[in-house]
């Protein structure tokens, strides 16, 4: 009998077993358990995979600075948040690069004739082809990463930027115009919100292209951070060391993106939401004739 | 007080095939108004009465002829309801009326507040456009236009997007907002009865984009249906558009279709 005959048993679901197990949460905590099982079995079967026991025993250790291969107390720290640092400073200057060209290829035709194929070359290019460039240009160091973070964020967030611009509604502008309303609070009241759906489609490809970048960049050319730790590792032979820290960066892009990018979309998506606070107000003509008297008195 | 000068106004737009026509939305307009008045331009579909809006509001630039708007020396501010109501989605009612406003912060409050509240809006600040009915949003945008103090207003079929209902007690709040503030309107519609319930004078623009003709129309506020007097204008100025159509058909050996100049009253 087949999973799915079984999920759809009528008694199934009726028990409180079977609702836990197809609720949202069921099936998430599923995947996992799926995952570290088939986890367990690909390092039972081949020589060089660390099992999940293993990786999260590393884990532990390289984290409470436990005694393994001469780690220091509070060593990964230090890796970790000079990474953090190279990867924000990085995804900054690509964020504030990518809005400038995307609003310039956005709203202007000249500048779209003059930058949409070099945006598809950039597009292209791969950011291990940057980490490269740029240890080349920089050598050891901390420009490295934050330049190929920069320089392979950049034009996502211009490409979906430039659509974002494109797609705000003319109507809206003709109303600005007829107006006058000053170009900077345009800026903020119009083209801002307008493109925050692009915005945060750009960050977020940004935020998982750059966290990439940054530890690519680290690997090749970097005496520390998180790229250098994991290669330190895996140098070393020490396979649960590398797949720790895979594990390690993963749950930090799940951390972020739900502590910090979904409670920001959340935010700037407020007004379309049914559930905002709504006031309800009674709309009849005696209201309408009660505001006149209160505006002559 | 606002006064709006048109001299010879033509509009054309490039053809749109190499070798074409260029279509000519208005040929040579002219007039003049000034002062407390509410004027309606009415006419068929496509007579220009859009591209006039536009070229009255600096949106769109005449062909030739010259458009002027003065007001006593100073540059006039200009005012403009829409079709639609043309809010920021993603801005609170309030916030709304702020974005055209030029007053400081506390100011621009009161007076977007007075303004909301004229139009039967008051405790909506708080409120996103897409949480208001259709005709509760072209309020907002009514109390826009009239927030900014305009020297010269411009509706543009402000009630032809709405159900006939909600656009009957629209107009009715309209005219006593206008009362009120006795601002200079120019008001465009294809709606001849809405234009005879609303205006002082009434401009009918023919197919083309020529004035067929121009009356003024005297009677007191607010213009009952059941007022005979009310009934004979609207006759008049209906007929007057009939006469239009037969000779437009005459011309072109068409039938006669009323029904652009005879919506919901």
């Amino acid at each position: 009998m087949s999973v799915a005959s079984i999920l759809d048993r009528p008694g199934f679901k009726r028990n409180r077993v079977g609702r836990a197990l197809t609720s949202t949460w069921g099936a998430r905590i599923t995947s996992y358990v799926v995952f570290l099982v088939f986890w367990q079995l690909l390092a039972m079967s081949v020589a060089r995979v660390p099992g999940p026991w293993e990786t999260f025993e590393f884990i532990w250790k390289e984290l409470t600075g436990g005694a393994h291969g001469g780690v220091r107390k509070g060593e990964w720290v230090e890796h970790l948040s000079v990474t953090f640092v190279r990867f924000t400073i990085g995804l900054s200057l690509g964020v504030v690069a990518g809005l400038i060209v995307g609003i310039a290829v956005g709203s202007s035709g000249f500048m779209r004739s003059l930058l949409s194929d070099v945006l598809l070359v950039f597009l292209a290019l791969p950011a291990i082809i940057w980490a490269f460039l740029t240890v080349m240009w920089f050598g050891l160091g901390w420009e490295a990463p934050v330049y190929t973070v920069m320089l392979s964020t950049a034009p996502f967030v211009a490409v979906n930027i430039s659509h974002g611009v494109r797609a705000v509604s003319p109507e809206l502008h003709r109303m600005s115009d007829a107006f006058g309303v000053p170009q900077n609070r345009r800026f903020r009241s119009l083209l801002m919100p307008a493109i925050a759906g692009y915005l945060f489609t750009g960050l977020r490809f940004a935020f998982i292209i750059g966290w990439n970048a940054v530890l690519l960049a680290e690997w090749f050319g970097a005496a520390n951070g998180v790229g250098w730790r994991s290669r330190l590792w895996y140098d070393g032979a020490r396979y649960e060391g590398f797949v720790g820290w895979v594990i390690i960066f993963i749950t930090i892009i799940f951390l972020v993106d739900g502590l910090i990018l979904t409670p920001l979309q959340r935010r700037a998506f407020r007004w379309r939401r049914s559930d905002a606070p709504a006031i309800e107000i009674e709309m009849d003509h005696a209201g309408f004739e009660e505001g006149l008297a209160v505006r002559s008195a | 007080m606002a006064t709006l000068h048109i001299e010879e106004l033509t509009k054309s737009f490039p053809a749109h095939s190499k070798g074409g026509e260029p279509t000519r939305a208005i040929q040579g307009i002219s007039f003049e108004m000034s002062g407390q008045v509410f004027v309606s331009v009415v006419g068929p579909s496509g007579c220009g009465k859009s591209t006039l809006l536009n070229i009255v509001s600096g949106v769109d630039t005449p062909s030739s002829g010259t458009v002027t708007v003065t007001q006593d020396g100073k540059p006039a501010v200009l005012g403009y309801v829409f079709q639609d109501p043309r809010l920021l989605p993603w801005r609170t009612v309030m916030q709304n009326m702020l974005y055209v406003s030029d007053l400081p912060d506390e100011e621009g409050r009161e007076n977007a507040k007075r303004y909301l509240e004229m139009v039967g809006l008051d405790g909506s600040e708080g409120m996103w456009p897409g949480q208001l009915s259709g005709g509760m949003q072209q309020r907002v945008g009514i109390a826009r236009a009239f927030s900014v103090h305009p020297d010269l207003l411009l509706m543009d079929e402000p009630f032809s997007h709405l159900d006939a209902i909600t656009a009957r007690s629209l107009r009715e709040e309209l005219q006593t907002l206008w009362e009120a503030t006795k601002k200079t309107v120019l008001f465009v519609t294809h709606d001849v009865i809405e234009a005879v319930q609303l205006s002082n004078r009434i401009i009918t623009l023919a197919h083309g984009g020529t004035v067929f003709d121009d009356t003024s129309i005297d009677l007191p506020f607010p213009r009952k249906a059941s007022d005979p007097e009310f009934a004979a204008k609207q006759a008049e100025i209906l007929g007057r558009f009939e006469t239009m159509e037969a000779e437009r058909a005459a011309t072109l050996g068409e039938s006669v279709d009323f029904a652009d100049g005879l919506g919901a009253g």
